[in-house]
């Protein structure tokens, strides 16, 4: 018992919490951007946008393998510049985890910024705000339910990742190997008992964490209904 | 001084319009889908016309040939929307303080008291939204855009959300607060005419994207230029004129058959129609001889409480009168005629 490695723990949620705060930094402006147009590129957009929920995390490994490399253009570009490895180190879990969780932020965030009455937007308009003042004082707080749902779900989503994360990350034990792929381990390498232990641990801190998140959107969501 | 002169095509809808106003009240009256909120929102730049100009005391808003398009938060115009708009996660002080943009806090919080005062909400300042009657949402609403001095206020619809039996208080409380603290154009949206009246110096007659009659209440009121415009302001009583016979000392026309003599002396054109209002039909002893007059067979009554619609057939024409629901049985009572004061008739064309 006393020699449970908890280091996946702490990566997994150090990678969930770093890729739902790159979500909710990228996320948002598209899905502010998303519901403004409604043009043929934004619709582009979307569909691509919606792709990592269909398809199969593996293959989005995949792509995300061909695309940041050390042999594509883009991996050696940053190895280069930045001096920044993506593959096998817990950068391609972040964004292995961004990958798969942003999709439901920008969903979830498109329809609660659409659900808000433009009339509240001409209200503020007349009343001489800004575009980007209009966002914060009036879009945000009334869309903050669903903004907060997305955030939730991205955060449950990069938390729980295993396809895309090992294809890209591996699992190299204290580097890259996050509590999914830690579990798939013991229970690979006939450790029941670390396998159940894990699972526990697990199933604690997402009900927590999520408990948490819940709070915080309840909080946030001044409205009076 | 408002001019507005701009056309705007939408969904197959045209909307070309052409007027200038005073300060004062001015009422846009017409039926729905008329374009008087399109009129409203072009004005405040919610909405880009295809063509034309706004200005507003020699300051253009918009001008398509000159490529100007001043942005809505730059027109410091005042907008009450139909259902107010009121932002449902801000505290009635938080509302009214949104238009403020400079100043120092305390000023600020001094600013809303004082327009809190104005409008009869002290007390309320960390109510929300929903918490408030209609006729409170209103004031706030009221008070959030009086706040930020606008150089025009823009009143959309702003009796339509609310119940009947407060709507004639609310009417008489907003034209109280305009009119003690307000002093520029004020532009009126409305499908009533009733309200129109009660409110407005002047009112601007729309149908179908366009202006059909603009002037002072009264004249437009008693005197509408065309079938269309009667409609719109409430005339009931409409009637096609079979011919016309002026002479020096009288003018008369007959409507199938009936004789009906008329003060005015219809002007260059031939009119086509004749018209009178409901309210201005009289019931008259038999005995009296009078021309104008005629025996009549009661049609249809509605009553009200006050009022009562009456609607009466002499030869083949109906004639729609309103009288004092107290004088109902009297005009049961078969003595009477039906009289159609000279004075109240007009003509007008189809």
């Amino acid at each position: 018992m006393a020699d449970i490695n908890l280091f996946p723990l702490f990566l997994s949620l150090r990678v969930a919490a770093t890729a739902t705060l790159l979500a909710i930094l990228i996320g948002i402006p598209i899905a502010y951007y998303l519901n403004k147009s409604n043009g043929k590129l934004a619709d582009f957009f979307d569909t691509l946008l919606t792709l990592p929920i269909v398809l199969p995390p593996t293959v989005l490994g995949y792509y995300l393998l061909v695309l940041l490399g050390r042999q594509s253009t883009l991996g050696r570009f940053l190895e280069d510049t930045f001096n920044l490895t993506i593959v096998f180190t817990p950068t391609g879990a972040i964004i292995a985890a961004l990958v798969v969780s942003i999709p439901f932020l920008i969903k979830s965030a498109r329809s609660a910024f659409a659900n808000v009455d433009p009339t509240f937007l001409k209200a503020a308009r007349v009343l001489g705000r800004s575009e980007m003042n209009i966002f914060f004082s009036i879009i945000l707080p009334l869309a903050w339910r669903g903004v907060a749902a997305g955030i939730t779900l991205a955060f449950a989503r990069a938390l729980g990742d295993f396809g895309t994360t090992l294809m890209v990350a591996g699992s190299i034990p204290n580097e890259t190997m996050t509590m999914p792929i830690a579990i798939y381990d013991a229970l690979l390498a006939g450790n029941r008992d670390l396998a159940n232990i894990l699972v526990v641990i697990m199933t604690t801190v997402s009900i927590g964490v999520l408990y948490i998140l819940n709070r915080l959107e309840k909080k946030g969501s001044r409205e009076r209904k | 001084m408002l001019k507005v002169s701009i056309t705007k095509t939408f969904n197959h809808f045209n909307l070309d319009t052409d007027f200038s106003i005073a300060n004062g009240i001015t009422g846009i009256i017409g039926p729905s889908g008329c374009g008087k909120s399109v009129t409203l929102q072009c004005i405040a730049g919610l909405k880009t016309p295809d063509l034309g100009e706004i200005v507003l005391d020699q300051q253009p808003f918009f001008h398509a040939n000159k490529r100007i398009n001043v942005k809505t938060k730059d027109r410091n115009v005042g907008y009450v929307f139909q259902h107010y708009a009121l932002f449902p996660h801000l505290t009635v002080h938080q509302n009214i303080a949104y238009g403020l943009k400079y100043g120092k806090k305390s000023e600020k919080k001094e600013k809303v008291a004082r327009m809190l005062k104005k409008v009869q909400l002290i007390g309320y300042e960390n109510h929300y939204p929903n918490q408030l009657s209609g006729g409170q949402q209103q004031r706030v609403a009221l008070a959030r855009t009086l706040i930020t001095e606008p150089a025009l206020l823009l009143l959309d619809e702003p009796f339509s959300a609310l119940d009947h039996h407060v709507k004639h208080l609310l009417e008489q409380e907003l034209l109280t607060i305009i009119k003690q603290h307000y002093s520029g154009v004020v532009l009126l949206v409305t499908h009533d005419m009733e309200e129109a009246y009660r409110l407005c110096d002047h009112v601007l007659i729309y149908d179908k994207g366009r202006i059909v009659q603009a002037g002072e209440k009264k004249e437009v009121f008693n005197k509408p230029v065309n079938v269309t415009a009667a409609t719109i302001i409430g005339c009931k009583n409409l009637y096609p004129i079979d011919s016309l016979n002026i002479t020096e000392d009288e003018t008369t026309c007959i409507i199938k058959g009936i004789q009906l003599n008329v003060l005015e002396k219809p002007l260059k054109k031939q009119p086509s129609y004749i018209g009178i209002h409901a309210g201005t039909i009289q019931f008259i002893e038999k005995t009296v001889q009078v021309e104008n007059s005629f025996d009549f067979k009661i049609v249809d009554i509605v009553t009200g409480i006050h009022q009562t619609s009456i609607t009466v057939q002499v030869n083949a024409i109906f004639i729609k009168a309103t009288i004092p629901s107290s004088q109902i049985d009297l005009i049961k009572s078969e003595n009477l005629s039906v009289y159609l004061p000279p004075e109240q008739l007009f003509f007008l064309n189809k």
